[in-house]
This record gives C-alpha cells, sequence and structure tokens, in this order.
C-alpha cells in the first residue's frame, strides 16, 4: 500500500504523456504498487482561470475512490474566494494546490495572506509545488524557474500554523538548505525532485522521516523510478512505512 | 535481470577511490543487478579544460578502479582535445597501453562540432576505442555551446566519421529533439542517463532509434540506479528490448565478454 502525493491528469502541451481517464490512471498507478493518489489536473496550470480544469478533475475522479482531488487555485486571481468555494462544494477534498510560478505571483504578495487565513477555517492543507519540469528540459519558450527558496522560507515564517506539503523540491538546492537552517518550520516535502546516489539515505540523514512522502510526478516523469527509488532504499522498514503511506495518511486525515 | 552501466563515475570530486571504497560501489551495484560498470573519471575534478598533467591523474584513478577489479570495471580514457593532436594521441596510447581501457570520454572541453575533434577521431581509429560525448540540449537554460555540445554537435561529430561508434550521453538531457537528430546515424548510441526520468521518451527512442541503439546508464553517483533502472523497468517496451539496453547492446559494442 503506498500513497502517492503528487500525480497529474491531464495532457501536457510539450510532451506526449498519457492523458489518462481516472480508471487508467488507478491501474497505471496499481502498477507500481499505489493504490492511492492525491491528484490535481495539468490544465490548470496553463489555463487563465483553473476552475474549467479542476471541474473536470472531480468529473474524472467521481468512480475512483483511490484517487483523492486536490484541485488548483490561484490566490492572485480577484475570485479565488469563489474558486475555493466551488472546489468545496464540488465534494470531499482534503487539500489545494498552489502553483505560484506558473501562475506569476510571488508567495511574498500580501495577498496570499488572506488566502491562508481563508484555508485555515477551511481546515484544508496547502500544498505548495515548486515546480512540474526539470529547469533544463523545458520547451524553449517557456522560461520559468522553480520557486525562489528565500520566498520558501519567508512564506513559511509568516504562516507558521500550517503545516504545507513542498511538492516538486529539489534536495540539493531546495530541501538540503532549508532543512539546515530551518528545520523548525512547518513543512514536509514530497520527494519525487529529490535525488542523490542514494537518495533516501542521504535525506535521512538531514531530515526526519515524518517529515517526508512519496510523490512520483506522474504523468510528467516515470512512476516505476520514483516508487523504486522508496522501494530499493536501504533505510529502516519504519522510515519506509512513514514514507510510503503513513505520513501522508496523517497529513490529510485519510 | 543483468545489467551494465555504462555510464558511471566510480570516482567523483576526488572520492571514491580507495579500495574499500570501490568495493562498496561494487556492492552497492550487485545489489542493483548491475554486473558491470563503465569507468568514466573525476571529469569534472579539474573544471572544464583539464591540462595533461591533469588528465593523466583521472586516467590513472580509472585504471586503478580497472586494475583492481577487471572483471567488475572497463575503463574509458579521459580527453582534452584543445590540447592538440599530439598530446591527444600520446594519452590515448598511454592508456590502451593499460588493461580495462576500451573507450573515450568526452566532457566540455570543446563542442563536439569543434574542428578539433578530429584528433580524438584519429585516436578513436588508431586503438578502437569508442568515443562516449556528454552531450545536452542547449535551447533552454543550458545555452553554452563553446564548451557544451547540443545533440546537433554530436551529431556532427558520428556523420563526419562514420567509422568510429560514438555514444552520446544522457537521454533526458538532449531529449526529443535529439533522438531524432540521430535517427540516420547507425554508428552513434544513446546511454540512458541523465535527470529526472522524463515519461515517454525511452519508448520514443526505442520507437525511432531501435532498442539496438539504446544504453543503460545511470550517471553514478550523480543519480541514484533504482530511479534509473525504475525508468526502464517501466518504460512500455518489450522484455527483449529491455535485455538489449541493460546488458546485450553495450556488451556487443564494448566487445565484453561477461559470463
Amino acid at each position: 500500500m503506498l500513497i502517492d502525493t503528487n500525480v497529474n491528469l491531464g495532457s501536457w502541451p510539450f510532451s506526449p504523456v498519457p492523458d489518462r481517464s481516472g480508471p487508467e490512471l488507478a491501474a497505471h498507478l496499481a502498477a507500481s504498487g499505489i493504490r492511492c493518489a492525491l491528484v490535481s489536473h495539468l490544465g490548470a496550470v496553463f489555463l487563465p482561470e483553473p476552475m474549467p480544469a479542476n471541474r473536470r478533475l472531480f468529473a474524472a475522479l467521481k468512480h475512483t475512490p483511490g484517487l483523492l482531488p486536490v484541485p488548483v487555485i490561484n490566490p492572485a486571481l480577484a475570485n479565488w474566494r469563489e474558486q475555493l468555494a466551488e472546489c468545496r462544494a464540488a465534494g470531499t477534498i482534503r487539500a489545494v494546490k498552489i502553483l505560484p510560478n506558473f501562475h506569476n505571483y510571488r508567495l511574498r504578495s500580501r495577498r496570499l495572506d488572506d488566502f491562508m487565513a481563508a484555508l485555515a477555517e477551511t481546515g484544508l492543507k496547502l500544498m505548495l509545488n515548486l515546480r512540474l519540469e526539470d529547469e533544463r528540459h523545458k520547451y524553449f519558450a517557456l522560461k520559468m524557474k522553480g520557486v525562489p527558496l528565500a520566498d520558501i522560507i519567508a512564506f513559511l515564517q509568516r504562516h507558521p500554523t500550517h503545516h504545507i506539503l513542498l511538492t516538486g523540491a529539489y534536495w540539493s538546492q531546495e530541501v538540503r538548505p532549508l532543512v539546515a537552517s530551518h528545520l523548525d518550520l512547518n513543512f514536509s516535502v514530497e520527494i519525487a525532485f529529490c535525488e542523490a546516489f542514494k537518495t533516501l539515505e542521504t535525506m535521512l540523514a538531514a531530515i526526519p522521516a515524518n517529515r517526508l512522502m512519496l510523490g512520483t510526478n506522474t504523468p510528467l516523469i516515470s512512476t516505476r523510478g520514483q516508487v523504486d527509488k522508496l522501494r530499493c532504499a536501504r533505510i529502516p522498514a519504519r522510515a519506509k512505512r512513514l514514507i510510503g503511506f503513513e505520513n501522508a495518511r496523517r497529513f490529510f486525515s485519510l | 535481470m543483468r545489467i551494465i552501466d555504462v555510464h558511471t563515475h566510480p570516482v567523483l570530486d576526488h572520492k571514491g577511490a580507495t579500495p574499500a571504497e570501490v568495493k562498496s560501489l561494487i556492492a552497492h551495484g550487485r545489489r542493483h543487478g548491475i554486473v558491470h560498470m563503465v569507468a568514466l573519471g573525476d571529469v569534472l575534478v579539474y573544471g572544464f579544460r583539464p591540462n595533461a598533467a591533469q588528465l593523466r591523474a583521472i586516467n590513472n584513478e580509472s585504471a586503478m578502479v580497472a586494475r583492481l577489479y577487471p572483471d567488475y570495471f572497463t575503463a574509458f580514457c579521459y580527453l582534452n582535445p584543445r590540447l592538440g593532436e599530439r598530446a591527444t594521441m600520446a594519452e590515448a596510447e598511454r592508456c590502451a597501453a593499460l588493461p580495462g581501457f576500451r573507450g573515450i570520454k568526452l566532457e566540455c572541453a570543446c563542442n563536439a562540432a569543434h574542428a578539433c575533434m578530429r584528433h580524438v577521431a584519429k585516436a578513436a581509429r588508431t586503438f578502437n576505442f569508442t568515443v562516449l560525448q556528454h552531450s545536452w540540449s542547449t535551447t533552454n537554460m543550458v545555452r553554452d555551446r563553446v564548451y557544451q555540445s547540443d545533440p546537433i554537435d554530436t551529431a556532427l561529430f558520428a556523420r563526419r566519421n562514420p567509422d568510429v561508434k560514438v555514444i552520446m550521453a544522457h537521454l533526458t538531457g538532449i531529449g526529443f529533439r535529439g533522438v531524432l537528430e540521430v535517427k540516420d546515424l547507425p554508428n552513434l548510441y544513446v546511454d540512458t542517463s541523465g535527470g529526472w526520468p522524463e515519461e515517454g521518451l525511452v519508448e520514443f527512442a526505442v520507437e525511432h532509434l531501435g532498442a539496438d541503439r539504446l544504453l543503460y546508464g545511470s550517471d553514478l553517483p550523480v543519480r541514484e540506479n533504482a530511479i534509473t533502472i525504475g525508468r526502464i523497468l517501466g518504460a512500455q517496451i518489450s522484455a527483449a528490448d529491455r535485455r538489449k539496453i541493460f546488458f546485450g547492446n553495450t556488451a556487443r559494442l564494448l566487445n565484453l565478454n561477461l559470463n
């Protein structure tokens, strides 16, 4: 039983990834041992307003109980309260995701304070996505870097009562410096973009296992490769359970 | 599943050169099913353009690894063709006389389309070496074409030298465009190392190049074997193609007799 905290439905304009239905995605993940996943829709990345993609997400996952929708909210838009309200009304959701670099706002923006306050009232968790692709391989006209580390730190410091899940973080450029100086901040890390020679052995020397969660960034990168990173790691069985499902189960109240 | 890893750096940044470290690396490899590694050297330890003495030091470390465990390591001779024909040929000849060397490794000393690459081609012909060229698409964040080789550049080197066997490193780095760039070059192979395992790229390479021209590589210790192997295991390709990529192609290309 694995829980994947970083999965997407939908197509990606810059590579021929499969545009799966909900059941097809569930079958694909199950082939790698993943029975439960937190799923967003890639359509929300480039649309001027994310709700059409969120609606497609809710519809697609209606009959796949193991796939849990995580709608994308764009708090830089004037209607973010409506986005949030519609997503909550659409069904049970446990978290929302934000994409600051794709949606062109800084985490330092004061507008986010209102958003975070509203989120606190709902009890929903926040997933903060730092990247969806390796910056070196983006489409040639897409000049976008990951979310700046200084902004992430300032954001976490401004919202200490929110336990925030960072997705798409690099180990060496973001997670390692973050845990070296700010392990006291209230965050966990999804590991799809964390890689070293022995990734999890290396990470666990710096960050406790209860702060890490399995994520694959399916369908943009190989699901099997990411699962094998956990499966093959020479770390205690308890750490594997925490990273593979227990932390996610607790974080998302599953 | 038996695996040959065609892209490894057992010694990197001066680490990994002791016999105990080499032994530990072999144990690590065997846990993942890797029965043989190609040691490419500590290629960036002196920057992009090492001098002759620095090249010798790097290649001596690769020779040491191959001498310690000849059944487990093949070595490639690291060269800087900017040093000229005499220096390039001298270092290639020195390495060719050492046990275990079967190829030439090129990193970022110059672009693969540069005129000085003719020295590399001459060395490859003279000593029957395969050439492994670091390559990366230069269309986005990696822009430099002085030191970096775009797949167009590596393809040009292979096209100019059809009698030389070339491995273009880093399938993820060269991307979909890079695969198409080398489609018509039967003397060019692509290794699967480099970057995150982007979905669909292995299948695309098999479709356009054929499974016979893909070689498993990890770029360890920069990357993790579980991920780089899992990417091939998870690809929608046949079991026979997977065996070629993991083992058969590299064994044939480098004439490795592994029982």
